[in-house]
Order: C-alpha cells, then sequence, then structure tokens
C-alpha cells in the first residue's frame, strides 16, 4: 500500500511498564508497615480514601449506624523487579468495617499475605474472611515477635479455620530476606490456584 | 541518589497526612461535606485552586476543611473517573502533557510535573496530598485528554498472561 502522505501515529514516546500489587492485611500492630517498609525501595507512603455516603453506594453500611464522612489510610511501598515491571504492596487496615470498600484495592492483586500476630489472632478473621469471599489468593504470615512463636503452626490453622492447602508461614517483618520468601511463597501459591482452576494447558 | 531525595520529599509529607490522620480528620466536626456526584455536571471552574508549590511545602497551617473540600473542587465534585485506574497503575506524562503552554489547569500542571518519571496513582494522591478518589478522577480527566498514559496492570482472571506475569514476579522477587 502506498504511504505516500501516511503518518504513522506517533510512537509511544515513553516505555511501557507493567505494575503489580499484593495486598498485606492483618490486624492494627500486626506489623503491616514494617513488612512493606522491609522490602520497598521507597520509605513506606500513606495514601487516604474518603469513604462517603456517595462512594459507598449499595455496599452494606449496616454495621456502621453513623454514615459520616470516613478517612482510611494505608500504607504502601513499591518493589521494582526488572525494569519495566514494579510490584507495590498495598497494607490494608484490619478495621472490618472498612473491608467493603477494599474491593477496589484487591482487583487485579496478585494475592494477598495476611499477617498475624499470635497473640492476637482473632484480629486476623476479618482479612482472611474478606479474602477468601473475593477468592483472593491469600497466605499466613506468622509474625514472629521477638522471635517468639506462642503457637504451633497446625495450632493457628485450627484457630483460624483455614484449609489444609493454604500456606502458613512463620516470618519476622523486619527482615528483608524474611519478608521476601514469604512474598515468593505467596506468588507460587497464586500460581498454583491459578494452575488448579484455569489448567496449565498449552494455549 | 533519586530515591533518597524521593524518599526526603515524601517524608515530610508522611508525617503531614500522619498529624491528619491522628486527628481522626474528617471529624463531624470539620463536616467537610464533599459534593455527592451531580445529576448534572457543574459547568462552572473549580475556584481557589491551590498552586502545587503550596502542596508539597506542606504547610503545617493547611487546614483539614480546606484539604479536603479544595481537591473535590479540582473534580468538579465527581468522585469516579471515567476511566478503570487501578490504584497500582503506573502513570507517565506524554510529551504533550509536558507541554506547560497547552496544559491549563495548575492541577493537572502539577500532577504532569510529578509523572515526569512513572508513578503510580497511589504515589500521585500522596504526593499531591489528596485522597485516592480525587486522583484518580485527575489522573483519568488527564489520560483521556492524551496528558498522561496510563501503563498496563495485571489482567488476573482466565488469561494466561497473568499466570506469564506472575511467574515474572516470581522470578524478580527471588533475584532480590
Amino acid at each position: 500500500m502506498d504511504s505516500v502522505g501516511y503518518r504513522e501515529p506517533e510512537a509511544p514516546v515513553v516505555p511501557t511498564l507493567t505494575s503489580v500489587k499484593i495486598v498485606v492485611g492483618g490486624g492494627f500492630g500486626a506489623g503491616k508497615t514494617t513488612f512493606v517498609g522491609s522490602v520497598s525501595e521507597i520509605m513506606p507512603l500513606t495514601t487516604e480514601a474518603v469513604m462517603t455516603e456517595a462512594s459507598a453506594g449499595i455496599d452494606d453500611l449496616g454495621a456502621t449506624p453513623n454514615k459520616t464522612t470516613t478517612t482510611v489510610a494505608m500504607d504502601f511501598g513499591r518493589v521494582s523487579l526488572e525494569s519495566d515491571l514494579v510490584l507495590y504492596l498495598f497494607g490494608t487496615p484490619g478495621q472490618q468495617r472498612f473491608w467493603f470498600m477494599w474491593d477496589d484495592l484487591v482487583r487485579g492483586a496478585i494475592g494477598a499475605v495476611v499477617l498475624a500476630d499470635t497473640r492476637r489472632l482473632s484480629d486476623s478473621f476479618s482479612p482472611i474472611d474478606f479474602f477468601e469471599d473475593r477468592r483472593l489468593p491469600y497466605i499466613v504470615g506468622l509474625n514472629c515477635f521477638d522471635g517468639v512463636r506462642h503457637h504451633g503452626i497446625e495450632e493457628v490453622r485450627d484457630a483460624l479455620a483455614i484449609g489444609p492447602e493454604i500456606p502458613i508461614v512463620v516470618c519476622d517483618a523486619r527482615d528483608r530476606d524474611s519478608v521476601k520468601q514469604t512474598l515468593i511463597t505467596m506468588v507460587e501459591y497464586a500460581m498454583e490456584q491459578w494452575v488448579a482452576v484455569h489448567g496449565a494447558g498449552v494455549s | 541518589m533519586s530515591d533518597e531525595t524521593f524518599a526526603d520529599v515524601v517524608n515530610g509529607l508522611v508525617l503531614g497526612v500522619g498529624r491528619r490522620r491522628d486527628r481522626a480528620w474528617p471529624a463531624a466536626d470539620a463536616d467537610p461535606d464533599p459534593p455527592a456526584p451531580a445529576p448534572a455536571p457543574p459547568e462552572r471552574s473549580p475556584v481557589d485552586v491551590l498552586p502545587y508549590a503550596g502542596l508539597l511545602a506542606a504547610d503545617p497551617g493547611f487546614s483539614a476543611d480546606a484539604s479536603i473540600v479544595r481537591p473535590y473542587s479540582w473534580t468538579r465534585g465527581r468522585t469516579r473517573s471515567s476511566v478503570e485506574l487501578r490504584i497500582e497503575a503506573m502513570v507517565t506524562t506524554t510529551e504533550h502533557g509536558d507541554d506547560t503552554e497547552s496544559v491549563t489547569r495548575s492541577e493537572h500542571r502539577a500532577v504532569a510535573a510529578l509523572c515526569r518519571e512513572p508513578r503510580s496513582v497511589a504515589e500521585v494522591a500522596t504526593l499531591l496530598g489528596v485522597p485516592l478518589g480525587v486522583a484518580k478522577v485527575l489522573l483519568g480527566d488527564m489520560a483521556d485528554l492524551g496528558l498522561v498514559v496510563v501503563h498496563r496492570t495485571a489482567t488476573g482472571g482466565a488469561n494466561k498472561a497473568h499466570l506469564l506475569l506472575m511467574e515474572r514476579v516470581l522470578s524478580g522477587l527471588r533475584r532480590l
């Protein structure tokens, strides 16, 4: 075809990037920010989302009697994996009444790590319920405060009432290698789950 | 290094944000009354737009009520973006967006300046000191105007590309 007079659409002047995210859930004080900070190449940042009646839409606000404007904060960090691939880690607040707005947060996430403090395991219930409800692959990271574990892994599994297939790992949120290993376990598990659901067939 | 500079800028901001959070803003007393999505889009121009420099100065006198009302005037009252923008999506300013002559709104210029290097939606919100929803609306407008490009995010779902992407993430994590 004669291309005289035809101008190619301008080539993209910026290189294409891909970003992915992993969500870090857990109760208050479970070590989410520390966990994110251990691998992030930037200081963990805090961003805020404002929840209003308008943005709440049809979500269940039955548990929150006062429909006022609420601001919730989440911490996040960034890890460059390749020159064109960036991983974001988002630490989410654990309060149950905020979970309904995190659909936005989990959409497209590879999966989640639920950080659990073995002294306050019940704080992990609502993030676990949420991720299960959204069918987001998650693993449990037992944040080992002071190097002391207060429960065995199977005890924790029973207490959290989670299936035998869900990995529970011991981690130290302050330790970069430990956090890295936890994330690796998370992604491996997400891949296994993906293959189990969609099959590994060559396409 | 540039990361240190970035961190320095951000540290100040994070402190500011933290303070506001400690005050549990916007509490009932602030009553910011952010506008609901208007049935008819308001025609008037946003007024009293804060310059970018003012925001980054992390002015301690920057009051909570002003900080919430003003960003929503930037979005002309809208709380939803026309484009789906994930919080982790990276955004880069285009050549067009970098041309200050053609970018008329000051908040767009502020975002364009920020995104000369790729930044996620969440970073833009944090660095501008606005709620995520506001950053999304601004970035959605700018993407429509060709001032920024929005990069790829994970596809999710049954698409095989998602599995391949997870493999790349896994390899990247192992190399860390």
